[in-house]
């Protein structure tokens, strides 16, 4: 309900404001092209930095703080249904992507274990039960209202499951939360 | 134990390309280093710094980045070195309790990252990547939100195939998981990774990186005769040469990497062209 009742005054809101962007001719024509710009823009000023502690499997937000900086350009933010891996996505009040960070799974129930001797072979060795805190920033925009994470999990079955078994499943949404105003 | 085995000194600007709002921030925090070992720490961070800039892509966009090196004072010098993993039992009293053999690993060097990202995020607060350099010669490293190396050689190569993992999403590109010899791994049997440097699409007009690969380059470009094994043949084009390389993501087949041998394949190699496209479009917008 407190969704909806939101929903509903922004759309009023841009209602309102629409007309005096069309005020004069010249300008509208320059609307569409700034539009795009600020559609595309790859560096926002302001940025939200999440914090996330996870042990196992279980991942919980810890923090959200203002920041003023420049955020990277976003992933793709279409054509990833179907993919699999880990990620962060903002999304508006319609539950569109407007931003998307692909990241290593930082949850993984393995680790990088590096030579000792250059030359020699990385290599990856179990370690479960791990826990610590990874960080995830978006950027801190009007129309984001929502932080997604989404993440494949280890197979249950086949050749490697248990300790070793590794993600090779689409990834799903595992936490959702709305962004601190 | 902790924040009691030393003091947080403050930040120090070691590569200034502007102000941190606009430019892309690095923060290398100490860890194990007695006040009197501070100095040494400066040359260490300088090091890294030297070392970093001068990889490709980073090498061209150095003004688009700033490195920052927190200074971290311990009681005593190192990291902890269980003797259950193989070490000399050391516990020295350190700020940010680092130790070797997490998770019975001997090289996996890990400290209380909560503690470094709370001292990171005080003192620069606009930071995109945060490393943690430990004041010991054995070698170890992790990944992570902070990316965690010791001074053993081979370290700064370490911290910058985890910077690939934790800033630009990259995958990993080696075809094993734990060593060539397992049985597992023989073909990549999932959906499409997320990751831009893997794919499992051998479709030369659709796959992710069909922009960069010539068209008189084979795809797929090896392939692996042999799913049950790392695939040993060598290189059949030229270095630098982009296309589909079987074997990667941890399996033998089934899956493709850009290049025959890139930085997320193995240690002291350069970024391949793909990952190093991935870095410079990430980092562009902080150019000035």
């Amino acid at each position: 309900m407190a969704k909806s009742r939101k929903t509903s005054k922004k759309s009023k809101a841009r209602k309102t404001a629409k007309p005096k962007k069309k005020s004069t001719k010249s300008k509208a024509r320059k609307a569409p092209a700034k539009a795009k710009a600020r559609q595309t823009s790859p560096a926002p000023m302001k940025a939200m930095r999440l914090t996330f502690s996870y042990e196992g499997d279980e991942v919980k937000l810890i923090s959200q703080k203002r920041t003023e900086m420049m955020v990277p350009p976003s992933d793709p933010v279409t054509g990833f249904n179907k993919q699999k891996g880990f990620w962060a996505e903002l999304k508006n009040d319609r539950d569109k992507t407007l931003y998307r960070h692909v990241m290593h799974n930082p949850t993984r129930n393995d680790a990088e274990v590096f030579p000792e001797t250059p030359g020699q072979s990385i290599s990856r060795e179990p370690a479960p039960k791990r826990k610590g805190v990874f960080v995830v920033v978006v950027p801190d925009t009007d129309k984001g209202e929502e932080v997604t994470l989404s993440r494949s999990s280890p197979d249950e079955e086949g050749p490697e499951s248990g300790l070793r078994a590794l993600a090779s499943t689409p990834a799903t949404e595992i936490m959702r939360f709305k962004l601190k105003k | 134990m902790g924040t009691s085995d030393g003091q947080v000194l403050g930040p120090t600007k070691i590569v200034d390309a502007g102000p941190p709002e606009k430019r892309w921030n690095i923060v290398i925090v100490s860890e194990g280093y007695r006040s009197d070992e501070l100095t040494q720490f400066a040359v260490d961070a300088q090091q890294f710094a030297d070392a970093l800039l001068a990889a490709a892509p980073f090498d061209r966009l150095r003004p688009a980045i700033n490195i920052y090196r927190i200074d971290v004072t311990s009681k005593e010098s190192g990291a902890k070195d269980p003797k259950k993993c193989g070490g000399t039992g050391a516990k020295p009293r350190t700020y940010f309790d680092a130790s070797f053999c997490t998770n019975k690993i001997r090289r996996l060097l890990v400290a209380k990252n909560s503690r470094v990202l709370k001292v990171v995020d005080k003192h620069v607060p606009q930071w995109h990547v945060a490393f943690l350099s430990v004041n010991s010669p054995i070698s170890g490293g992790s990944g992570g939100s902070v990316a965690t190396f010791s001074k053993a050689p081979g370290s700064v190569e370490i911290a910058i195939h985890e910077m690939g993992h934790s800033a630009f999403g990259l995958a990993d590109e080696y075809e094993y998981y734990s060593n060539c010899a397992e049985s597992g791994h023989n073909k990549h049997s999932g959906s499409e990774p997320s990751q831009p440097n893997i794919t499992t699409n051998k479709n030369r007009a659709t796959t992710k990186w069909r922009s960069m690969i010539q068209a008189a380059t084979p795809v797929p470009t090896t392939k692996n005769a042999d799913c049950a094994h790392c695939d040993p043949q060598p290189s059949p084009v030229a270095v630098g040469t982009i296309g589909l390389f079987e074997g990667a993501d941890y399996y033998h087949c089934n899956v493709y990497r850009p290049e025959f041998d890139c930085r997320m394949r193995n240690l002291h190699k350069p970024f391949c062209g793909v990952c190093q496209q991935v870095i410079v479009k990430k980092l562009t917008p902080f150019l000035p």
